[in-house]
């Protein structure tokens, strides 16, 4: 890994007007990887994309595209492409002219040209709409030129603002994967915006979770997912989300009391301050049906939903736990249940500042 | 029969024609017969007394011939071509030029382009009158900048120098019908999205090329839109020759419009008058068919 990094935002802030959008974000960004910015509206992963390709100046802070500061640059000396979720494409050219457009503008030889639009043409199945107008394309194949115009360049890094957004569901799922096999094929650096966890979880190597301006935390998907440092994060990441239970330290340290009815106490894997309030997150996926005599949380399956491979339990009502079990479970609504957890699943979180405490090993 | 015609009337198929029916009668009405009375008045023998009735002799191509054999025909077409060649040419580049100047989206830009269109609501007799002052020989504004700027050295008498006349009424109409352009090319930039300007720039096209590539292409409806406009505007561009130069002096400044009505209510030869007012219609009638046909390539995604 003595690698130069491909990408360094060094305390990035950018203010609109009197509004902070970027609060000192620093991020570095391996060559050749996969990174997902993800987060809820409005949270500047698109401020941060846009100011990466240089369509916003930022306020104050330092971003590097292989080693070179690039504060200054104007986007088309930056050597960037950007994939948009309105796709962006040129309405009045074919899609061959958009594909080529780039070339086309560095006067490259025409033959070349019809060799890079074939090549592109062919790794995104494009060869039979070569002639059309965008606006004779079905959404996924207008997706498909919007890349093909990135690709044909070979820049140095790809951005995406959220590219699958305006997609149906089965389509997103494929062009996930297709997103995915394009990037390990030109193994260019590419950096990926979405609001959904789920895509940024398979397809990046990298995820950096943005909130209200500032970087939550950042590793890869499963660090994320097994260590998340703030309650925030933990919420995020994971489908169905973390369910959060207030509770309180035991006196002995080794156990949290949970403020549910039938005030349960689950023992923990290891030792925490007697006493201190904390926030306790639960897996959907971790929880389970207790066998007798363990202890557990007592509570009524108020519904239960089987998509046939996995069963959803709705339990109790304040706050509702989700269980998502892998079996079929013979329960009906209404029915009492004893949930467990594993100890070393068991998150903590401050409830004050939503900082993680005694992290769950994973 | 009447119930059927009320019920096609109520049930909306007979509505919509009767929607579309009554513009139509009006436009018929008010645009259609005087026009067909002005092609037909071009092939007849009008004189004062025949004025009145509608079967005239009829003389053929007589009017047309007679027309094409006097002296002033071929200048005074020469000027009208000048007049709508450079007054478009002016339009045109002014207004795009402001529209994207505007188009910048600094502070103040929509008010300032408001403002603009105040000489778009001025009647032309007013523009013209205001003019006159501007263009004056001894004491107008644009003699004083030209010779602050050291351009002349002599003051120029826009309005009766045969030189310049036609130039005055150009000037003033190119100003007239700015905004006019500037407000329809502001609509059409405001229609292109900002992300294609984005796409193009991270493409790497520069300013100029963002311009040629973009904007022109996807402005192509409304350019053609603003000309077509601007060619029949200019061809009926009438107040301000009777404002400013009255067509002279020896007809130096006279177009087909100004010669039209001098000949009908000056010359009281109302055929030769309609005879003009014929050949124009046919030529707004062309521009017309261009305007119509640029709106039906509309290019968007
Ligand atoms: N030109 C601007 N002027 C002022 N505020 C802006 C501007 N552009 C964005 N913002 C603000 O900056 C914040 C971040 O915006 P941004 O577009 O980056 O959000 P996002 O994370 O991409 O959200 P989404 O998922 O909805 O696209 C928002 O609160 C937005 O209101
Ligand atoms: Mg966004």
């Amino acid at each position: 890994m003595t690698q130069q990094p491909q990408i360094e935002l060094v305390s990035v802030n950018k203010h609109y007007g009197g509004f902070h959008a970027l609060k000192d974000i620093s991020v570095t960004i391996a060559k050749g990887s996969f990174v997902a910015l993800v987060g809820p509206s409005g949270c500047g992963k698109s401020t941060l994309l846009r100011s990466l390709a240089g369509l916003e100046s930022i306020t104050t802070g330092e971003i590097r595209i292989t080693g070179e500061t690039v504060n200054e640059t104007p986007p088309r000396h930056r050597d960037v492409a950007m994939v948009f979720q309105s796709y962006a494409l040129y309405p009045h050219m074919t899609v061959r002219e958009n594909m080529s457009y780039s070339l086309r503008l560095k006067r490259v030889p025409k033959t070349k040209i019809d060799a890079a639009v074939a090549e592109a043409a062919k790794i995104l199945g494009l060869e039979d709409y070569l002639d059309r107008k965008p606006n004779a394309l079905s959404g996924g194949q207008r997706q498909r030129v919007a890349m093909g115009r990135a690709i044909i360049r070979n820049p140095k890094v790809f951005l995406f603002d959220e590219p699958l957004s305006n997609l149906d569901a089965s389509l997103r799922v494929h062009m996930r994967k297709e997103i995915r096999a394009l990037h390990e094929r030109v193994g260019a650096t590419s950096v990926y915006v979405t609001h959904d966890q789920i895509e940024a979880m398979t397809m990046a190597d990298h995820v950096v979770v943005l909130k209200g301006g500032s970087v939550e935390q950042q590793g890869t998907p499963l660090s994320l997912y097994d260590m998340p440092a703030t309650k925030f994060v933990a919420g995020f990441i994971g489908s169905p989300a973390m369910n959060f239970v207030s509770g309180e330290i035991t006196g002995d340290g080794g156990s949290v009391l949970l403020d549910l009815p039938g005030r349960p106490i689950l023992p923990l894997a290891r030792q925490a301050t007697p006493g201190r309030k904390v926030e306790a997150g639960l897996r959907p996926e971790h929880l389970s049906l207790a066998p007798p005599g363990v202890p557990a949380i007592e509570t009524r399956a108020s519904s239960v939903e089987s998509t046939g491979s996995v069963t959803y339990l709705y339990c109790g009502g304040d706050p509702e736990i989700i269980v998502l079990s892998q079996e079929r479970e013979p329960l009906s609504s209404g029915e009492p249940v004893r949930l467990t957890i594993a100890p070393e699943n068991i998150h903590l979180f401050d409830p004050q500042t939503g900082l993680s405490i005694g992290q769950a090993a994973g | 029969m009447m119930k059927r015609l009320y019920s096609a009337v109520v049930d909306g198929k007979g509505f919509d024609i009767l929607l579309v029916g009554l513009p139509l009668l009006f436009l018929i009405t008010f645009s259609g017969l005087p026009l067909l009375y002005n092609v037909l008045m071009s092939f007849q023998e009008v004189d004062i007394f025949s004025l009145g009735s509608l079967i005239r002799p009829f003389v053929g191509l007589d009017n047309y011939r007679a027309l094409l054999a006097q002296p002033e025909f071929w200048p005074i077409m020469w000027n009208t071509v000048i007049f709508v060649v450079c007054s478009i040419f002016g339009q045109f580049t002014l207004g795009f030029a402001l529209a994207l100047f505007f188009d910048a989206g600094f502070r103040g830009a929509s008010f300032l382009r408001g403002l603009f269109l105040v000489s778009w609501v001025m009647p032309g007799l007013v523009v013209g009158a205001i003019w006159n002052w501007i263009l004056s020989g001894d004491f107008g504004v644009l003699n004083y900048i030209l010779r602050a700027t050291g351009l002349i050295s002599e003051n120029i008498f826009w309005r009766s120098d045969t030189d310049f006349s036609l130039w005055a009424v150009i000037i003033a109409n190119i100003w007239l019908g700015t905004a006019f352009n500037m407000i329809l090319l502001s609509v059409g930039l405001a229609g292109i999205p900002k992300d294609l300007y984005e796409a193009s720039e991270l493409d790497g096209a520069n300013v100029w090329q963002r311009f040629l590539t973009i904007t022109i292409p996807m402005m192509r409806s409304t350019i053609g839109a603003v000309i077509s406009l601007g060619l029949i505007f200019t061809l009926q561009q009438f107040d301000l020759f009777a404002a400013i130069t009255s067509g002279g002096p020896a007809n130096s400044s006279n177009v087909a419009q100004y010669w039209a009505w001098e000949l009908s209510f000056r010359q009281y030869d109302f055929a030769k008058g309609a005879t003009i007012s014929t050949i124009m219609i046919i030529t707004v009638m062309i521009a017309a068919l261009l305007y119509v046909r640029s709106t039906r390539h509309e290019v968007r995604g």
